[in-house]
């Protein structure tokens, strides 16, 4: 079995490699290890071995037989046993023949040094065999794979999720340790309902606690507030949004937004307070009209609500999408995410300077990419030299590229694709898929996270090689959001009749979703096993949020052709599934919205965490807010957030 | 030297030595070139990881390394300590599921 010396991940500055290994060097150069290529063999991603011939049985040289762990010789291919305490064949081919010292392991693709008797770690050695290895990994694999764990996903929201979603306008801290959503929190995840303590030795979260109102607090809620009409049968919040006009698109994604949980509590809880926003005066500030929109939504009136102030300040803002046209949804949620943020001046000086268009910032304190700003990582690897280069770029939503049809036919030839080759990962889809034989939201991560061989005309530049190479491209989420939205490419562009369609092909999404498979972490970990890593240090796996779990809270649908059509929304309130259409409100069950045509998801992060920082920048906003008083109030019952 | 490493096994001294096969050799070579062994690997890696056998054996592991000094010990070392214990801590029922599939790929594959 393979044991990882901990000497691989963390301290690979200090790791100093035997003499051995360095006579090694010394003596072929890195070149030697070139010639690994062509006898690696991949396995599920990251297990490499190596073989000669696809289903040689190896076998040592000196007993013949193929127990204990199995060493090829560097130099000459003898492979020799290592079974302790006595059969140490490898060692004997290693003090036979001097300089014959190292060894690659032969199930694991790992160096081994003989007369050290430890595996030896070298970035040389690893690059080669991770160059070979994505070489290997491509060919292997097929497109159209993965489908959700459907079975599983089904039962959606445990208790855990029902109350970090639920609490309206009382946010009461139940009796369990999950803290409920508090206006905002910190992206340095941790968890807090651990109730396994691996994770627990990295956190660095803050503990939550309950706002208790004191006297003086009590009093101003009840003097400073009207009691809303309670509503048993619906969840306050429900509004329909008036159509002004072809504003289908915005109607949807503002009740996306409406019932996003973190947003909902930053507005609900006065945190941009339109009455007494600075930026009002002079500028037009979409987080007001936001403010608008949240007070006349929660207000308890329940006749359609016009968002016509919103829409024109909307305009203002994006003044080359204003007019009656019909817009698409997902445009409209980049311009509004972008219109709050350049609107709420909170942004950190570091922000604005590497402001993009479309991109979100982790850095920056705004709400909206507090709550919908992510990182992508790509990493591109040369496939000559496993050298591997990284870029990092901020998103506040995932787009996917829709799975190309899957054909039942293809199915036979997949599941022995995939059992051969691909273990690991699709073990967890494969059977789903093969089943309804559908698109899948998880395939479709798949897909965007699966190294992707750059085209001869692209090739990258790779600084180790100096020059253009052959280059295999990988994506991955290195922080999670707090919402993430995922946006499905509908539209299909024929370059040879240069016309778009739009893609109506059904894709299945989870009620539930674990992220965790598709964060730079375990891709990256997946990839290169305990190789030697060249730029990942112990940090990187700490600060990686071990909260991973998602629930679906909104759906923005859309019917119809490529220019026109029109937008419904399904949003989830307290456990129960509502259609947002325009002006009109409907509860609807679960599998309408399973069957529903996604465009645009919604998953928000199932438990919540907070960083110490959190809670002094919430206290501080809350007392210089406080002040103004909002036209709705708190119900009786419930006790607002706070800190 | 490189093309070396594509030359067959070198003999080195017992070509003679040649002797009959045991029954687990020949298991063995049929379970590699039939492909299972891989997909029990995987299957054993799996139920291995589900039951949490994995997690312990780590922390074993990081438990007799931080003992011994993380300077001084070989992965040798680690593996000739940690492996019987890891081999007790197999639940029977992995072990039952294994013997199993073994089994019934003695029954179903042409021996």
């Amino acid at each position: 079995m393979a044991f990882k010396s901990k000497k691989a991940g963390g301290d690979s500055e200090d790791y100093k490699p035997c003499q051995h290994l360095l006579d090694y060097k010394a003596k072929y150069g890195i070149q030697a290890f070139r010639v690994l290529h062509k006898c690696l063999k991949t396995g599920p991603p990251g297990r490499a071995s190596i073989r000669r011939e696809e289903k040689e049985v190896p076998r040592c040289a000196i007993c013949g037989k193929a127990q204990g762990r199995l060493y090829a010789c560097l130099v000459c291919a003898t492979i020799g046993c290592w079974l302790p305490p006595d059969q140490l064949h490898s060692r004997v081919h290693a003090q036979t023949n001097p300089g014959h010292d190292l060894a690659v392991d032969v199930d694991r693709a790992e160096l081994f040094c003989c007369l050290c008797n430890d595996q030896v770690y070298d970035a040389d050695f690893d690059r080669a065999v991770i160059g070979a290895q994505s070489l290997v990994a491509l060919s292997g694999r097929v497109n159209g794979k993965e489908g959700p764990q459907n079975g599983a996903e089904s039962t959606t929201a445990d208790v855990k999720v029902g109350r970090s979603s639920k609490g309206g306008l009382s946010l009461k801290n139940s009796d369990n340790k999950v803290p409920s959503v508090n206006g905002l929190d910190g992206n340095e995840s941790d968890r807090k309902d651990g109730d396994d303590g691996r994770d627990r030795k990295r956190r660095k979260g803050a503990e939550f606690k309950t706002w208790v109102p004191t006297q003086s607090d009590l009093l101003t809620i009840r003097q400073g507030s009207t009691p809303l009409v309670e509503d048993a049968n619906l969840p306050s919040g429900l509004r329909g949004l008036n159509n002004l006009g072809n504003t289908c698109f915005m109607n949807s994604v503002l009740q996306a937004l409406l019932h996003t949980p973190p947003l909902r509590n930053y507005f609900l809880s006065d945190r941009h307070n339109r009455t007494i926003c600075q930026r009002r005066a002079t500028h037009l500030c979409l987080g007001c009209d936001m403010d608008t929109i949240f007070s006349a939504a929660f207000s308890g009136e329940r006749t359609p609500y016009s968002p016509a102030q919103f829409l024109y300040s909307w305009w203002r803002h994006a003044a080359n999408l204003a007019g009656y046209e019909q817009q698409d949804a997902h445009e409209f949620f980049i311009s509004t995410v972008d219109g709050i943020h350049a609107n709420s001046g909170t942004t950190s000086p570091r922000a604005r300077n590497s402001q993009t268009g479309r991109g979100g910032d982790v850095d920056c304190r705004c709400i909206v990419h507090r709550v919908f700003s992510g990182l992508l990582r790509s990493d591109v690897t040369c496939t000559v030299c496993g050298f591997t280069s990284t870029t990092y770029d901020p998103c506040v939503d995932i787009s996917l590229d829709l799975e190309p049809d899957i054909r039942p036919d293809s199915k036979v030839f997949m599941d022995s694709i995939i059992g051969n080759f691909d273990g690991g990962r699709s073990s967890r889809g494969s059977t789903a898929n093969g089943i309804t034989g559908n698109s899948t939201l998880l395939g479709c991560l798949d897909r965007f996270t699966r190294p992707e061989r750059l085209g001869a005309n692209e090739k990258f530049f790779c600084q180790r090689c100096q020059t253009r190479q052959e280059s295999i491209k990988q994506m991955s989420v290195r922080k999670l959001p707090l919402v993430l939205c995922f946006h499905i490419k509908r539209f299909e562009h024929s370059s040879t009749r240069n016309t778009s369609r739009k893609v109506d092909r059904y894709m299945q999404f989870p009620f539930s979703l674990d992220m965790a498979p598709y964060i730079s972490s375990a891709i990256v970990r997946s990839r290169h096993g305990n190789r030697l890593l060249f730029v990942e240090t112990e940090e990187m796996w700490a600060s990686q949020s071990p909260s991973t779990e998602f629930e679906l809270f909104a759906v923005v649908t859309h019917s119809g052709k490529l220019d026109s059509g029109h937008y419904v929304s399904f949003i989830r309130l307290a456990g129960q599934w509502y259609k947002c259409d325009d002006a009109w409100v409907t509860r609807v069950s679960e599998e309408v919205v399973r069957a529903s045509q996604g465009y645009m998801l919604y998953y928000v992060l199932k438990t919540l965490s907070y960083k110490s920082s959190d809670f002094q920048d919430s206290t501080a906003g809350h007392e210089s807010e406080a002040n103004g008083n909002h036209g709705y109030t708190w119900s009786s019952s419930g006790v607002t957030n706070g800190t | 030297m490189r093309a070396s490493v594509n030359r067959p096994p070198t003999p080195d001294a017992d070509e003679d030595k040649e002797a009959e096969p045991t029954l687990q050799e020949i298991i063995n070579i049929k379970l590699i070139e039939s492909g299972e062994k891989e997909r029990l690997k995987e299957l054993l890696r799996e139920r291995l990881i589900e039951c949490g056998w994995r997690d312990e054996l780590k922390a074993q592991c990081r438990a007799f390394t931080r003992k011994k000094g993380r300077s001084k010990i070989t992965v040798d070392e680690i593996v000739r300590n940690i492996t019987p214990k890891g081999r007790a801590m197999v639940p029977d029922n992995v072990k039952a599921e294994l013997l199993q599939r073994i089994r019934a790929f003695l029954m179903s594959d042409a021996l």
